[in-house]
């Protein structure tokens, strides 16, 4: 059986599975897509400068290298998510693999980042009509690599109904900000690795809570492989003694 | 020399010098008549008489800095006091105003770190930050973490390519990083002839540049090549200075002392992430509390395949390597 074939089957087992046991996923995603994922934001530019700094340096506290942006990187509404997991061990596996765990993290939320985001800024009502005449690039920034290779189209991941929500196999539909849950009905390892902790940024510290990227927030949906890069400059001083390599 | 005994002065002890008790800073102090008329002494015997009033208090410190004792030994007293003169130090001569922390190790903590040589693809943001944030010397182009190319199938760092400037990643090629593994066992704080180097109860292994003698054994003794010496004064800019310093990790160092990577221990005291696992792209570092079994690393450890550099060593490094 080859790797290809075995991603196919337990994509089926999957789907059988997730339709029984619909109750995997709690209903925090759809109250996360009803309310703006920037309310933390808003509560925070009202905090006295005092409070600020003293959010600033509790340990949980957000921070970038060069300590930017505190607001924007809040998790739906703060809430811990579950996934789907496999297990390596056999005979537990039927029992557990499609089990869920909560994280104790985070997830970065994705919608706000998005240029063309909501889709109802150009398009009336959620579906494919324009609003006013039709924008020839519109979309020139989807390249389709990665739907197209395996012989997909938009609706294989997009809900043809309405593109902001992600159609799931088991007939569930996911937010734009929770696409671990699509990516994981193929990639399942990666989705075990970066559940715990393995794949994906951490962007907290390493103590109290943790926030993670999802997904979509590194690899483009469309082209997922990173693009290659000219790495920041080489070390002048490559050896400082004889025998160092 | 005998200074790492605390001691407790005794009545009959101060000025004493020939009692062999006394050590010597403090007989200096003694002699000095005080560390401050001291030096206000000897500034005064030095200094020509165009000299600012800025450079005489420079100076005044500066004399107050070369008695002063071990990071391990010193007070809380004595630690408030050097901080002081450190950040007044670097005001006078640089301009900047920076903040240094004593924060000690929390207690229930060990750091250890993980590596995925799968993920890494050689963009060396890692690197870029590592300088930034731990204020490295841009002149000599000083750097905790080396990345190394190699072809797949074999980990040979003998032959391997650190300073690759292609795109990366290269077809059929890994990148693995090294920079201090913090181990367990560490080599080069045994051969320190003076303790100027210790392990801290977090894990983190630790230099008092001020106590350090440039002798360089640590650099010999260490199989990972993780240490760096400061041939000269380190060089950065007043404007890229970062001011939040630690005592043990990027405060400015000086001409002829040794320093390494400290998990950057000003950062991950305060519960943060190291600069490195905060700027990788490619989530290919993981970072945690080797004592927490929530922690990621904690989970990586379980689930993948892992080694470590040199382990027939024993130096039972905190850093781990895996692959997906």
């Amino acid at each position: 059986m080859t790797g290809r074939e075995r991603g196919v089957l337990a994509l089926l087992v999957t789907m059988l599975t997730a339709v029984g046991g619909s109750g995997c996923f709690d209903e925090s995603e759809e109250r996360a897509f009803a309310s703006p994922a920037h309310a933390d934001s808003a509560a925070m530019s009202v905090d006295s400068s005092e409070q600020a700094r003293r959010r600033a340096l509790e340990p949980g506290a957000l921070g970038t290298v060069n300590a930017a942006p505190v607001s924007g990187w809040t998790g739906p509404g703060g809430e811990p998510f579950e996934v789907a997991i496999r297990t390596r061990d056999p005979l537990s596996a039927q029992a557990r693999r499609f089990g869920t765990i909560t994280l104790r993290v985070s997830l970065r939320a994705r919608a706000p980042d998005l240029g063309q985001y909501p889709c109802t800024s150009c398009h009336l009502g959620r579906r494919m009509t324009l609003v006013d005449t039709r924008i020839a690039d519109a979309h020139e920034n989807v390249r389709p690599i990665h739907p197209g290779q395996t012989g997909a189209t938009c609706a294989t991941c997009h809900a043809p109904d309405n593109v902001e929500l992600l159609a799931l196999r088991s007939g569930e539909r996911a937010t734009l900000d929770h696409t671990y849950r699509l990516c994981a009905q193929c990639h399942f390892a990666q989705a075990e690795s970066w559940a715990g902790g393995a794949h994906g940024k951490r962007l907290d510290g390493w103590q109290g809570r943790r926030v993670v990227m999802g997904c979509a927030d590194c690899h483009d949906p469309h082209a997922p492989a990173l693009e290659p890069r000219i790495p920041f400059r080489a070390p002048r001083i490559q050896r400082t003694g004889g025998r160092e390599p | 020399m005998n200074s790492g005994t605390p001691r407790v002065a005794r009545p009959g002890d101060d000025g004493t010098l020939l009692r062999k008790r006394m050590d010597r800073r403090r007989a200096l102090h003694v002699l000095l008549g005080g560390a401050a008329a001291g030096a206000q002494a000897v500034s005064a015997c030095t200094s020509s008489s165009a000299a600012t009033e800025a450079e005489r208090e420079a100076r005044v410190l500066q004399w107050q800095e070369y008695i002063k004792r071990n990071y391990r030994f010193m007070t809380d007293e004595e630690r408030g006091e050097t901080i002081d003169r450190l950040e007044r130090l670097t005001k006078l001569r640089t301009g900047a105003d920076v903040s240094i922390q004593t924060t000690a190790a929390q207690p229930g903590v060990v750091f250890g770190y993980a590596f995925n040589i799968s993920r890494c693809k050689g963009f060396r943001s890692c690197v870029e930050a590592c300088i930034n944030e731990n204020n490295l010397d841009r002149r000599a182009a000083t750097q905790y973490i080396r990345i190394f190319e190699m072809k797949n199938g074999e980990v040979d760092l003998d032959h391997a390519d650190a300073t690759f400037e292609h795109e990366v990643p290269a077809e059929g090629h890994f990148y693995l990083g090294t920079q201090c593994f913090q181990c367990a066992n560490p080599p080069c704080v045994k051969v320190c002839p003076v303790g100027a180097t210790w392990q801290e109860p977090d894990g983190i292994t630790v230099i008092d540049y001020d106590w350090c003698i440039g002798c360089r054994y640590c650099m010999a003794a260490c199989p990972y090549w993780a240490r760096r010496f400061n041939w000269s004064a380190p060089d950065v800019p007043a404007e890229e200075v970062n001011p939040v310093q630690h005592y043990l990790g990027n405060r400015a160092r000086k001409q002829g002392v040794v320093e390494k990577c400290t998990f950057c221990i000003h950062r991950t005291r305060q519960g943060r992430l190291p600069a490195c696992a905060e700027a990788c792209p490619t989530g290919a570092r993981v970072f945690g509390n080797l004592l927490d079994p929530d922690s990621e690393i904690r989970w990586v450890l379980a689930n993948k395949r892992i080694f470590r550099l040199k382990e027939d060593l024993r130096t039972e490094p905190r850093f781990w390597y895996f692959t997906d």
